[in-house]
């Protein structure tokens, strides 16, 4: 029962781009057929022990039909050796794991909503989800926006995009959520709008909230640190109003923002 | 379902000339009698590291593997601990999930059917909060079909109030585990805790209250800090250690524990490879279980077991009792 998930993924290419992303393609062709936005992969940085656990990264595209595109940002320990892995070489990628978005119906209007390094996915579904798409696109400065290619890729997949800054570098000065809230006010028809947001846990109910008081639908996706991507370490859990947890990987990544219980997720931040 | 790594050495194996005149040492046997039980190799899932099999099933066949021992059981559902609950350190990780679960009575109406399915060994890793609660969750397991043996958790360190609170004290170690004794006749395993001075006290302790076999080592209180924000990384601040790291502080509990008790033991802590369980299984273990490592490959058990199987043929061992406990110590 060789498993048509756990991969040994080939490299194709691996390049930076800009603002402390990487682009790496990695061929997986049973895995790039049945990936959909918002589901992700766990990929192994070496087959070394040091660092143990592979590393959760959301498909930003699908290439060919045969490859899958991941962008990430360098931020630590696994990041930075995944940096030195050459085109040619070939890591090992469970995947595609966990529900992705709600397919987005003929009439709707995805309203995508992305914070610091949560635009990939959305990436994916805005190539899924057609031309009517508005993207939103937060970040302190201009510099921590997402690469250069990648806005001006969103912004021949999409029909807007808007961005905001808080020191106002780029766009908009402001939070997405402002602009957000903003485009929401002045929008007459709001019956075919569907949110899709990913990013920080604090942007994410901020996203939520606005969605509430616009009785918008709204589905968030919830990086919480992972170990096994298979709903059996219990590691990534996410409060549920409903009281107890659900695990990211599994029941989530993406979530009906109203199922969460933000009190407690911002509650935790804040903590820590 | 095209050429992957896996369909290839699935036909190699088949059509090896060594494997076409079974000699005893070309096929050597696996198969084991753990405190009663046949296992078909030693070769078993750690607790909490393979959900309740069915999670796994995709990647492992499990027929294959010797036993599955699931996720801790407590008599109500529990809830866990707040996120953070995991983080990586060097070569393992921490982990403080609180021992969430759905009870006793979902995993025997929801998990076990399931599990009644494969023709494996079905161990059931069980805790509690108080006496009661363990001895209640004991007599649930006791009349339900397909269990072989209970594995009792005397040791997580996650929980306040029961779990490591009976496995560092002597005297609760042995009431609990007698008390459980006399409420189930399934085969009872103690699953010591290691963050205790002389494991060989608990050990004994194990085998006075009735026991039938024991695991160790359940994981090792351990704690990291982020310096930058001053917090511990883990909202529980404290967590249990497992993966590589914890290796040879297991390999040396288990070679204490086989030298004082005649219990037969299953090793864990740390395995992802059949090299590591030979560590094991020369020190003393009759069986081993693969943990953490099924979280960095799904196939981390057929992996040991491939790996235990190559290498007894390499070493021209023919049957596993030529091994256990035959580390050379002097
Ligand atoms: C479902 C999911 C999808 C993701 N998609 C992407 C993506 O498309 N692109 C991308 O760049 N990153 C993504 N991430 C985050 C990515 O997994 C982490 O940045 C990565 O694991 C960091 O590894 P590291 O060893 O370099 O960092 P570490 O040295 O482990 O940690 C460095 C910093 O990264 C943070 N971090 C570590 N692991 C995670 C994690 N699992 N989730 C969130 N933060 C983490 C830590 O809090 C720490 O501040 C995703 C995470 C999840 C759960
Ligand atoms: C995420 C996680 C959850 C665990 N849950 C349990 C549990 O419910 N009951 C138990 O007895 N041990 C539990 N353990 C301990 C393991 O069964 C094992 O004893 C330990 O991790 C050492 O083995 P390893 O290094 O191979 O993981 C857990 C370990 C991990 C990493
Ligand atoms: S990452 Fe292990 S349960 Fe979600």
């Amino acid at each position: 029962m060789p498993s048509n998930r756990l991969h040994r993924a080939l490299i194709v290419s691996h390049k930076p781009v800009g603002r402390g992303y990487y682009r790496l393609v990695l061929k997986a062709p049973e895995a790039a057929r049945s990936a959909l936005p918002g589901q992700f992969v766990m990929l192994r940085v070496s087959d070394t022990l040091d660092p143990l656990l592979a590393r959760p990264f959301g498909i930003s595209a699908v290439i060919s039909r045969s490859s899958l595109e991941i962008l990430y940002r360098v931020v630590g320990k696994g990041t930075t050796m995944l940096t030195t892995a050459k085109a040619g070489q070939s890591l090992s990628l469970l995947g595609p794991l966990g529900k992705g978005f709600p397919r987005p119906e003929k009439k709707t209007v995805p309203v995508l909503v992305a914070g610091g390094s949560g635009f990939p996915p959305l990436h994916f579904l805005a190539q899924r989800a057609g031309s009517r798409t508005h993207l939103f696109l937060g970040a302190r400065n201009k510099e921590c926006l997402p690469p250069a290619d990648i806005v001006r890729s969103f912004k021949e997949l999409a029909d807007k995009v808007h961005i905001a800054t808080d020191d106002g570098s780029a766009g908009q000065q402001g939070t997405s959520t402002d602009i957000l809230d903003a485009f929401l006010t002045k929008t007459e028809r709001r019956e075919h709008l569907v949110l899709y947001a990913c990013g920080p846990h604090a942007m994410l109910a901020a996203v939520s909230k606005i969605a509430a008081e616009h009785a918008i639908p709204c589905y968030v996706s919830m990086e919480e640190r992972m170990a096994c991507g298979l709903g059996a370490c219990m590691g990534c859990s996410v409060p549920m109003k409903a009281g107890g947890y659900k695990r990211a990987c599994k029941e989530g990544p993406v979530f009906d923002s109203r199922e969460i219980d933000w009190s407690e997720q911002v509650l935790l931040k804040l903590k820590r | 379902m095209r050429k992957t790594k896996d369909n290839k050495s699935a036909i190699r194996k088949e059509t090896r000339p060594d494997r076409i005149g079974k000699s005893a040492i070309e096929s050597p046997d696996l198969s084991i009698d753990f405190a009663g039980i046949k296992l078909k190799n030693p070769v078993l899932t750690a607790s909490g590291t393979f959900g309740y099999g069915e999670e796994f099933a995709e990647f492992v066949d499990l027929n294959k593997l010797g036993g599955v021992i699931v996720k801790g059981i407590s008599l109500k559902p529990i809830k866990g601990n707040p996120p953070p609950r995991i983080w990586e350190t060097p070569s393992g990780m921490l982990n403080a999930i609180g021992l969430e679960n759905p009870g006793v009575d979902v995993f025997l109406n929801e998990k076990m059917p399931y599990l009644r399915k494969y023709d494996t060994a079905v161990f059931v890793n069980m805790f509690g909060y108080s006496l009661e609660e363990y001895v209640g969750v004991a007599e649930r397991l006791d009349g339900a079909q397909g269990i072989s043996g209970i594995e009792v958790n005397i040791s997580c360190p996650n929980v306040k109030a029961g779990g490591m609170a009976f496995g560092t004290d002597l005297r609760a170690t042995f009431e609990l585990l007698s008390a459980v004794r006399k409420a189930t006749r399934l085969p009872l395993i103690a699953k010591l805790s290691p963050n205790v001075t002389d494991v060989t006290a608990f050990a004994r302790a194990a085998a006075d209250a009735g026991c039938d076999g024991l695991s160790l080592i359940n994981t090792l209180l351990g704690m990291a800090i982020d310096v930058r924000c001053r917090k511990p990384r883990l909202a529980n601040c404290t967590g249990g250690l497992s993966g590589p790291a914890i290796r040879p502080v297991a390999v040396r509990m288990v070679w204490q524990a086989a030298r004082s008790v005649s219990l037969p033991i299953i090793g864990m802590g740390g395995i992802v490879t059949g090299e590591d369980a030979m560590e094991f299984l020369l020190a003393g273990a009759s069986a081993v279980a693969v943990g953490t490592a099924n979280f960095i490959n799904p196939r981390a058990t057929l992996d040991v077991l491939d790996g235990i199987e190559g290498f007894m043929r390499e070493q021209k061992i023919a049957d596993l009792r030529e091994i256990i406990g035959k580390v050379d110590a002097g």
